[in-house]
């Protein structure tokens, strides 16, 4: 068994129910090497088409600006829960 | 556009080594404050059991920006962050790495030294422990006073606003210029924070961050010329005259 739940169904079901078409996963630096497994998951079960995040993924504050610009339907970031900003600032 | 948070939960029940039971009792801990990375949320029962059969209380809170109940987040740096009312005689982190329990040693910031707790790591990967004592950060707070004092007298300054959304503090930022007004203030705004860019701008005197306050922290060697956070600039007199660990240094 791995380490760490990848929770690969969930994210399946999240895809199908909004019907994502484009879908952009957001890694933290550990499960990085898990992203050839997640591409391969997600494109073979729901037929989208996958993009993954290059940079950084510090947290769930840490979501990119400019997806949606890119016709990208949903994120998925692993590794963290939302968020709860204080728009006064940490 | 939609955003699925999926927090990879470990797979496997984390519980406290001998070291570090036998470390902890070792110490005489009555009441021990206890976070855990998300992954490792699903062990705090357990450590909890661990805690009472050797008559040690665990007491945890819900972190202001947090998700669940004894969840800590890296960016729980200041003082108050954790809503944890409840004296505690040290804290214990379940996970791995030090990003997170750092937060904890910064987040007594603003205590006198005899108050400072230090922080236990457990790491359920390995059944090791490392201890954080307030030494650790002495020297980060050391130069982070000296950019406060410098801020009371730097005329023109670089803020930093990052367009994340859930790291973009506008409003906030600019409100800077009706506080400060004998400062200028030139406002920077970019996604991820390019540090090497910096000192391309040769005419700031120093730097605001208002983006994650972690850059401020554990970035600071970037910022030539000094750099503190938003939430400090506002209250920078405070922080100064308050006696501290920071101001002890």
């Amino acid at each position: 068994m791995e380490l760490y739940d990848l929770e690969l169904l969930k994210a399946i079901q999240e895809i199908k129910k909004v019907k994502a078409k484009v879908v952009c996963v957001q890694l933290p630096d550990g499960l990085k090497p898990m992203a050839e497994k997640i591409e391969a998951e997600i494109s073979k079960r729901t037929g989208a088409r996958v993009l993954l995040w290059l940079g950084s993924n510090y947290g769930a504050c840490d979501i990119p600006s400019g997806l949606k610009r890119a016709g990208i339907d949903l994120l998925i970031c692993w590794g963290h829960a939302k968020f709860h900003k204080n728009i006064e600032g940490w | 556009m939609r955003v699925l948070f999926l927090e990879a939960p470990y797979n496997y029940k984390a519980e406290l080594s001998h070291e570090a039971l036998t470390y902890i009792i070792s110490k005489g801990y009555k009441t021990m404050g206890v976070y855990a990375a998300v992954q490792f949320l699903g062990s705090l029962e357990k450590v909890k059991k661990q805690l009472n059969d050797v008559e040690i209380k665990m007491v945890t809170s819900s972190p202001e920006r947090s998700q669940y109940k004894g969840q800590l987040l890296g960016c729980d740096v200041f003082t108050g962050n954790l809503k944890l009312h409840d004296d505690v005689d040290s804290y214990l982190y379940i996970g791995d790495g030090k990003f997170h329990p750092l937060a904890l040693l910064h987040g007594q910031r603003d205590l006198v030294k005899e108050d400072i707790k230090e922080i236990i790591c457990y790491d359920p990967l390995h059944g090791k422990i490392n201890v954080l004592k307030i030494e650790e950060v002495m020297g980060t707070f050391k130069r982070y006073r000296a950019t406060l004092i410098k801020f009371l007298s730097a005329k023109k300054i670089g803020v930093i606003i990052t367009l994340k959304p859930g790291q973009e503090f506008m409003k906030m930022a600019l409100r800077l210029e009706k506080k400060f007004t004998d400062k200028k203030f030139y406002f920077f705004v970019d996604d991820t924070v390019s540090l090497n860019q910096l000192e391309n701008f040769n005419f700031i005197d120093m730097w605001v961050n208002t983006a994650c306050p972690r850059i401020a922290i554990d970035d600071a060697e970037w910022f030539s010329r000094g750099v503190i956070n938003l939430n400090d600039a506002y209250s920078v007199k405070e922080i100064l005259e308050k006696k501290s660990v920071l101001n002890e240094v």
